[in-house]
């Protein structure tokens, strides 16, 4: 009896101790949510992203302990890419959550008006609604260091060597995802096929039909247009790829955005795919520092979930997601410098979102030289627009294959201004930032 | 009156006026109608033997196909990869028969079905932990699958036949041959069809129930197997392969859900049919992409004037 009762103490000890102990830890820590997908039909192009902005925290708390001193709770909810299951995970997350981070065109939309609401900024990095440039309008949205518009206009500006009217009576198809994602290009090529004198082909391809392209590229065969662009995601990278070769089309006409720059579906085609380009802002470079510190306290110490049999670690996907977790923490410095707190709530790391300027003599601090192109947001502009690179798969590896490519930003952003209105017009009454200019 | 040219005549002259490309938007829909019969076949075995729904089809392809891929991976031979595979379906019939089905042994086909998404919940949570959720290459070439193709140039034009669809299609055709043969020359294909018309008057004749189902099971994994193999070797081995199991519903519509002579003809129909529609006036007339709903169009028709299908049994019930 007397064991019982000393073992009940006990119990009730420790209940007491982790009851205190558990609100003291979460307020010396920072909460940084990922509405991720590890699963589900986009699993392999999800799982090499979160490993790299896993790794990149994990590196952080056991470098540094964290950021300022301050340790980072970096926590995945699954979403399966899956809309309905992307707001669940918002709503489960966004309590203590210092940024939020939805994964998907389609997901960003239904948390767009939310986070007004709950006044949690959105990081969209290279994806989302483009017009949430607009930062007057997209008070709490952000996709730096560029959107899927200037993705379109970098690709136009490289195959017409920067003479789009070079392009008049030329056709251009875009093959994409029949989801948000794969459609958000279309307004801005239709404008400039307008414009241009270009003939402008969409050519959806449906969830089903990722893995079995066959209808899509006999229409291409059909229409035989001067180049094909690419917005796919997952399984459906690898489907398009896989059917351009048997098409043979020819494979340096064939141009994808960042999201189709996945080494493992490249793989699959091998040398066939030689001379495949993708538009991409970031480019891997393991033997970097940040790299080499993620090597050292994560990767060597078994504590990273990465395929090292198949070379993750230099893949252009895992690379991007230390960076897309670089940019949340850079606000999140950026929120503790301005306002003086070891933990910034999310209007302060809202703030910083607003205020990051990720400059070579920044990347060069961080160890992340030559990695991304460098881009500074401001309270009017909540993507930084900072261009992106061509990346080439030579049949082992995607390597760097342009300089610098900068958007068109004057054809462009009469149009995200345009579009933005229309959104919150729409979804009206829309809360606009008055205190940008 | 343009768009009734459109529909009617213009389709019709880009078919003769360019006869190649018809050939291979021919061939390309017979490949994606093998695909879908393969798929549809698996659907129908269990279901005549045990009238379940099986939701998990989907997913045992692939299974089947990661298990194969992830052997190989751990420096197993391709040939010997092939026969542990099939062992490891075989484990796995045996299993579901033991632990989901047998429990549930006359209670109503809801419940059944509902343990058929509790499998395929179960095949991927575990599917994910043993082999990841990365896309995977086939083992195309080890399991000895040409991967060229055969170029020819009939009427001045051109016409590409990939050597792995001929395979794929040649393969279908013997594994449907073999399955038929089976079903209907050998005792224990007549005690699945017995137990599919009647399954008191099976039992009570001595059919075992248990064995039954654990051999309809691991065909239906044979054929999951098979169909994991053709389709990895197109784009992959990932857990998008699934998706492709829901190509396998209107098939099942049409051909009706306990005829294995349906689920060929009904593959086949719906793939040749998606694709001409697809390219001749689906993408001309409506943007493309038709081929996401037209086969449930299609089934919809076909079940207007028969419900149970085209090669499905009349429900006659008495009341």
């Amino acid at each position: 009896m007397k064991r019982l009762a000393k073992t009940a103490l006990l119990a009730s000890g420790l209940a007491l101790a982790a009851a205190f102990a558990a609100p003291a830890f979460a307020q010396d820590a920072i909460n940084l949510p990922n509405l991720s997908y590890r699963t589900g039909p986009f699993a392999a192009t999800g799982i090499p992203l979160m490993n790299g902005q896993r790794d990149y925290i994990a590196m952080l708390n056991a470098r540094d302990g964290g950021v300022n001193g301050v340790t980072i709770n970096y926590e995945e909810c699954e979403t399966g890419y899956n809309t309905e299951k992307g707001v669940e995970c918002y709503e489960k997350t966004k309590a203590g959550a210092a940024v939020t981070q939805p994964w998907s065109t389609g997901i960003t939309l239904q948390v767009l008006p939310k986070s007004n609401v709950d006044k949690i900024a959105v990081l969209a990095p290279g994806y989302g609604f483009s017009p949430m440039a607009d930062g007057k309008t997209f008070k709490w949205a952000f996709n730096p260091p560029s959107s899927y518009w200037d993705g379109a206009s970098m690709i136009l500006q490289n195959i017409s060597q920067g003479n789009l009217d070079s392009l008049k009576g030329k056709k251009i198809a875009l093959l994409h995802l029949d989801h948000p994602y794969g459609k958000e290009p279309i307004p801005l090529l239709e404008a400039l096929a307008a414009k241009h004198g270009f003939t402008f082909l969409p050519i959806p391809v449906g969830l089903k039909e990722m893995q079995n392209q066959s209808a899509q590229w006999l229409q291409i065969r059909r229409e035989k247009p001067d180049f094909v662009l690419m917005w796919g995601w997952g399984a459906m990278n690898a489907g398009a790829i896989t059917e351009a070769v048997k098409t043979k089309y020819p494979m340096n006409q064939f141009i994808g955005i960042w999201w189709s720059s996945l080494d493992g579906d490249l793989k699959l085609v091998g040398d066939a795919g030689k001379g495949y380009r993708a538009v991409s802002w970031s480019v891997p470079n393991s033997a970097s520092k940040a790299m080499q510190d993620i090597k050292k306290h994560v990767v060597d110490a078994g504590k990273s979930m990465i395929n090292q049999a198949e070379g993750e670690f230099d893949w252009v996907f895992y690379q991007r997601g230390v960076l897309i977790s670089m940019m949340s923490v850079e606000a999140i410095k950026a929120a503790q410098a301005k306002f003086n707190v070891k933990v910034p709530n999310a209007e302060q790391v809202r703030w910083g979102l607003e205020n990051l300027d990720i400059n070579e003599a920044k990347l060069a601090e961080l160890g992340m030289e030559g990695m991304i192109v460098p881009f500074k947001t401001s309270c009017a502009d909540h993507t930084g627009h900072g261009g992106a690179w061509m990346l080439e798969w030579d049949g082992k590896q995607f390597v760097k294959a342009s300089d610098l490519i900068k958007p068109d930003r004057a054809a462009i952003e009469p149009l995200e201004i345009e579009k933005a209105k229309e959104y919150a017009t729409a979804n009206a009454p829309w809360p606009l930032n008055d205190e940008c200019k | 009156m343009d768009f009734l040219n459109s529909i009617l005549i213009k389709p019709f002259a880009d078919m003769f006026g360019a006869p190649d490309f018809l050939m291979q938007v021919l061939w390309e829909g017979l490949v994606s109608g093998v695909l879908y019969a393969l798929i549809a076949l698996g659907f129908v075995l269990i279901y005549k033997s045990s009238r379940i729904f099986n939701f998990a089809q989907g997913i045992m392809v692939v299974f089947a196909a990661l298990t194969l891929v992830g052997l190989h991976e751990k420096g197993v031979p391709a040939w010997l990869a092939l026969p542990l595979t099939l062992g490891v379906m075989y484990l796995l019939a045996m299993s579901i028969e033991r632990v989901v089905l047998r429990p549930l042994v006359n209670q109503p086909d809801i419940i059944l079905f509902m343990a058929t998404i509790g499998i395929t919940l179960f095949l991927i949570g575990f599917g994910e932990i043993i082999f990841g959720g990365e896309n995977k290459v086939m083992i195309t070439e080890q399991l000895g699958i040409p991967t060229g193709s055969w170029e020819f140039e009939p009427f001045g034009g051109f016409l590409s036949i990939e050597q792995r669809d001929v395979t794929a299609v040649v393969g279908a055709v013997l594994l449907v041959a073999a399955l038929l043969l089976f079903l209907n020359k050998s005792k224990m294909g007549r005690a699945i069809r017995a137990l599919g018309d009647d399954h008191q008057a099976a039992l009570s004749v001595g059919i075992s129930l248990s064995t039954i189902w654990v051999v309809v099971w691991f065909i239906a994994g044979v054929i999951a197997l098979a169909t994991g193999i053709v389709w990895g070797s197109r784009a992959g081995v990932s857990f998008a392969l699934e998706v492709i199991a829901y190509k396998a519903l209107p098939v099942l519509m049409l051909g009706g859900l306990e005829s294995v002579l349906g689920a060929i003809v009904g593959g086949l129909a719906i793939g040749i049919l998606e694709k001409l529609f697809e390219i001749y006036w689906g993408q001309p007339i409506l943007g493309g992409n038709t081929e996401t709903w037209f086969a449930f169009v299609l089934a919809l028709i076909v079940l207007l004037f028969r419900p149970q299908g085209l090669f499905g049994e009349r429900i006659i019930e008495r009341v």
